[in-house]
């Protein structure tokens, strides 16, 4: 889920304070076993969403997911160690979610993928290169097309074959279409001279 | 087709961003239903070991982490369409993040265990315990405390509730294992 065009308070918000506001209310609500103080939280964190305007078609589907998974996790924890205790695990896992619903449907996603790299960007003591780093993820999405079309013509062909329920005649030919992919996306940056390797290792 | 130089960072760095698409790709596409077992499922798994089986450790690792931090971020990736983060801090977080693990264990068993095997038998008998160890091991062994934490369940719970994954996991195991075999006898280099 990413941000729509949303103009509300919270997508206005520096992405790393709610990143940071988020893990800190994450860690509190494991904290919290009282269940009136985690149903006040819920209400807060429902407040939170509708007052950040978000786009409540982008939550159905999620919703629905985490309602099941909820409904198990509160029967079972129910039968197991009481009501009361599966009530409170159930409130503090969907007010932790709606948080989280909260900053993902605000914040676009250069701004979060900016986040990351900030945060991770402490890893480069360890050899880590940004630019690598930077080039796989956008080279990533660029790609998730293709492979989605190559996956689908796979399937398509082995099931004129008969073989379309056969994992092994798709993967085949999807893993070795994948790797010759990479080898000529590979040597043409090689070609026109694409480096991002560090100054230092630059070769002459 | 093969690579005797040793190969560049940019070539490491597309082949890392080729199989995390690879990897999204087979979450994106509607499940295959097969007639063994009655659940549909989705390859996206298999997809997690076919990287670190053809890809190594650390390449193999990466191209599951960027798929990690690309739907943390927001993208639908996941099977089902799910990203973002409530993914990552709900009950199923864990499996996410035993991904990365996952195919660096794989990875390093193939690189240094299994294609070095003599036999083709052996190949495949320690190709079935890579793929099993870190396909399906380490994953649950993120995925199932996770659950377990998250939502107060014992642990006892959360592995058995798991289960209902495992058929669909081994048999994602010996397909990986079988793929990864067959595409490294034309695909020679790729773990060297």
């Amino acid at each position: 889920m990413i941000a729509a065009k949303n103009t509300s308070w919270l997508s206005r918000t520096p992405a790393g304070w709610k990143f940071g506001t988020l893990l800190a209310i994450s860690i509190s609500l494991y904290l919290i076993s009282s269940w009136q103080v985690l149903l006040a939280l819920l209400l807060v964190s429902i407040a939170t969403l509708v007052s950040a305007r978000v786009d409540f078609k982008q939550l159905r589907m999620p919703l629905v997911t985490l309602a099941a998974i909820l409904a198990v996790v509160l029967i079972l924890l129910g039968i197991q160690t009481g009501w009361l205790n599966a009530t409170i695990a159930v409130l503090r896992l969907l007010t932790m979610c709606i948080f989280a619903y909260s900053v993902s449907l605000t914040t676009s996603f250069d701004a979060m993928l900016e986040l990351f790299q900030k945060v991770a960007s402490p890893l480069r003591v360890l050899g880590a290169n940004p630019a690598q780093i930077a080039l796989a993820l956008s080279m990533a999405i660029r790609f998730i097309p293709e492979l989605k079309r190559v996956y689908l013509e796979v399937r398509e062909a082995q099931h004129a074959r008969g073989l379309g329920n056969n994992p092994l005649a798709v993967s085949v030919p999807l893993v070795i279409r994948s790797l010759k992919i990479a080898d000529e996306t590979a040597e043409a940056l090689d070609a026109r001279g694409y480096d991002s390797a560090p100054a230092r290792h630059h070769r002459l | 087709m093969s690579t005797t130089t040793a190969p560049s960072q940019t070539r490491n760095t597309v082949y890392v961003a080729v199989f995390a698409a690879m990897i999204a790709a087979m979450g994106l596409v509607p499940p295959i239903t097969l007639g063994v077992i009655p659940v549909p499922i989705t390859l996206q798994t298999l997809g997690v070991m076919l990287a670190g089986a053809m890809l190594g450790p650390w390449r193999g690792s990466l191209a599951s982490l960027v798929v990690i931090v690309l739907s943390v971020a927001g993208l639908p990736l996941l099977a089902g369409g799910r990203g973002g983060l409530g993914v990552l801090l709900g009950p199923t977080g864990g499996y996410l993040v035993g991904w990365f693990f996952g195919s660096l264990v794989i990875g390093a068993l193939f690189k240094y265990w299994v294609i070095r095997m003599q036999s083709k038998l052996l190949q495949l008998v320690s190709g079935l315990v890579a793929t099993i160890l870190g396909g399906i091991v380490v994953i649950y062994l993120f995925g199932v405390p996770w659950t377990a934490v998250v939502t107060g369940l014992d642990l006892k719970t959360s592995l058995v509730g798991s289960l209902a994954f495992l058929p669909g996991d081994l048999l994602k195991a010996v397909v990986a294992t079988l793929v990864a075999l067959t595409v490294h006898r034309s695909y020679r280099g790729l773990l060297k």
